[in-house]
């Protein structure tokens, strides 16, 4: 039954239409959003590329570093967002001494990148540089959704250097029936759109995610947000959620090709067929200890394209954990802060 | 070669994504005032039947502004909300159909395109259509139920989780996987050199 008369209607739009008038004018003045809140210092660039150190937080450091290395698609700072949603405070107030690269924003000289570059230059100096800093032959690794999948690359290609390997929200089996980024991404002739585009602009990422779920992420989401125009701690975590989501750098097109081609249309990596300049990625050479994290209500990386690790990986202490929660919810849901981190620094500790 | 997008360097949030949506939700609203009206005039023995005449005038209305939006072009904006994000990444890669060249549209490749994206926006719209009945279908069951709708919001709420589910179907499709491929290919192929359309 409908219960609801002209009236009513009349009288909803009317209070929506207020909130509204007196949202926008909020909204216009609320300005540049802050996003990063723990104190770091930077430790070494390379042409785009940044790696940063996080302050300490407790006296007695884990004595082996942890290197995170995110996705080249969107931005770092989701994994410390802000105060009370940051993943980073987290691993930090568990004692542990936290390096992050941040990729940057790739412009069209950085074109002709490729994977080696990705891999074995970028990731490869930079955990020289940690084990240079900390003394130490091999540091801990925790690859972050794509991030994950370079790391699983670098780490079977250089097992010496890495102690233990975390892998976050990673996709390893990229065929899943579930996984609906390679499903768009099948007819896509990629070789057609690096060759016209060079680089692969964010907007189009950023249609590829806003079409999985439109009508709520392009459109009641923005309806809803009228609810909260009065509550500005509210307001300003949805604005700050906001600006990842559209802080999609460019892709480098090189990389952008192998990544797509070999990883997404032809499922290399689960097969032991991806290359990384002459050297074949073979996953049974990822020996050490392995956590595999992933999120039960996943729809970008679906767990089963995670937990495919299981069956390829060369480790004999393989772990999961699996976090309730969704692809975004494992790095900024109160949940995740108190459950992730923990485990996470727990599962290192003990090793 | 495009340099880095303007787009991948948010600054401050655009107010007008807000406006944008809040102007369609209350042009459903009028739409829904408008068969609300309607329906209050019903006897309450006839409410199923009302329900069904008065829902086909709604799904007329709103199909009517997706075939031309200038009728209404907020209720559009509603319906066709799939067709502007395309609109609107295509404009961001610089296919912005007020500004291409003559020289661009009178190729072979955009002539292409148009087709394709016309093919796109109808799956779209089809979409959209079996979304309606199927909200039709709920409201039934609803009924049926003995529950009831007592806001706008809510029924703008089941209007999404109907798209949501119409759209999810057709997204996960082999047709759409392929009409996806299409419509980047034929976008790409009027921008490309000879060399790069194999």
């Amino acid at each position: 039954m409908i219960s609801l008369t002209a009236d009513q209607i009349a009288a909803e739009i009317e209070a929506f239409s207020h909130r509204l008038q007196q949202g926008a004018r909020t909204l216009a003045s609320v300005g540049e959003i802050e996003t990063g809140v723990s104190p770091r210092e930077l430790i070494y660039q390379e042409d785009k590329l940044t790696l940063y150190r996080y302050q300490p937080q407790v006296e007695k450091l884990h004595s082996i570093p942890l290197l995170i290395v995110y996705a080249l698609v969107n931005r770092p700072y989701m994994m410390d967002l802000q105060e009370d949603r940051s993943m980073i405070r987290g691993l930090l107030d568990a004692g542990l001494d936290v390096y992050l690269i941040d990729w940057g924003y790739p412009d069209a000289g950085d074109r002709t990148l490729t994977l080696v570059d990705y891999v074995q230059r970028y990731i490869g100096h930079c955990v020289d540089v940690v084990r240079d800093r900390h003394g130490v032959d091999a540091l801990n690794l925790l690859g972050v959704c794509q991030g994950g999948a370079l790391s699983l690359c670098y780490t079977a290609l250089y097992p010496e250097r890495i102690r233990n390997l975390i892998t976050m929200v990673t996709p390893v089996d990229f065929h899943t029936p579930d996984n609906v980024l390679t499903h768009l991404l099948r007819h896509v002739n990629v070789d057609l759109l690096v060759d016209t585009l060079g680089n692969v602009p964010g907007a189009l990422l950023n249609f590829a995610f806003l079409s999985l779920s439109p009508f709520r992420l392009a459109g009641q989401k923005y309806v809803d947000l009228v609810d909260i125009f009065d509550d500005a701690q509210a307001l300003k975590n949805f604005l700050r959620m906001e600006k990842w989501i559209f802080d999609s750098p460019d892709q480098a097109g090189e990389a952008f090709r192998q990544f797509a081609k070999d990883f997404f249309q032809q499922n290399k990596l689960v097969k032991g067929e991806v290359m990384i300049g002459d050297r074949r990625v073979n996953l049974h050479e990822v020996v050490m200890p392995v956590l595999n994290v992933y999120a039960a209500q996943d729809h970008l990386v679906p767990p089963a394209a995670s937990r495919a690790l299981a069956k390829c990986c060369g480790s004999r202490d393989y772990s999961e954990l699996s976090f309730r929660g969704g692809h975004i919810g494992i790095y900024v849901s109160s949940r995740a802060q108190r459950e992730v981190p923990p485990a996470i620094a727990a599962w290192l500790l003990a090793r | 070669m495009t340099q880095q997008t303007p787009a991948s360097h948010p600054g401050v949030f655009d107010v007008e994504l807000v406006l944008r949506q809040a102007r369609a939700y209350l042009a459903f609203g009028e739409q829904v005032r408008l068969f609300t009206d309607r329906l209050g005039e019903t006897a309450q023995a006839d409410w199923g039947q009302a329900l069904q005449q008065h829902f086909t005038q709604l799904k007329t209305a709103i199909a009517q502004s997706a075939e031309n939006p200038a009728i209404n072009p907020e209720l559009a904006r509603l319906w066709l909300l799939m067709a502007d994000t395309w609109s609107e990444t295509a404009t961001a890669l610089g296919m912005d159909t007020e500004t291409i060249p003559d020289t661009l549209r009178q190729t072979e490749a955009w002539r292409a395109y148009q087709h394709t994206q016309s093919d796109y926006f109808s799956q779209l719209q089809d979409t959209a259509t079996e979304a309606l009945d199927l909200m039709e279908q709920r409201l039934n069951e609803l009924v049926a139920a003995g529950k009831t709708v007592s806001s706008l919001r809510e029924l703008y709420n089941l209007w999404v989780d109907c798209n949501e589910q119409t759209y999810g179907r057709m997204l996960r499709s082999t047709a759409y996987s392929e009409l996806n491929g299409r419509l980047f290919n034929a976008l790409l192929r009027c921008y490309s050199r000879p060399e790069a359309q194999s």
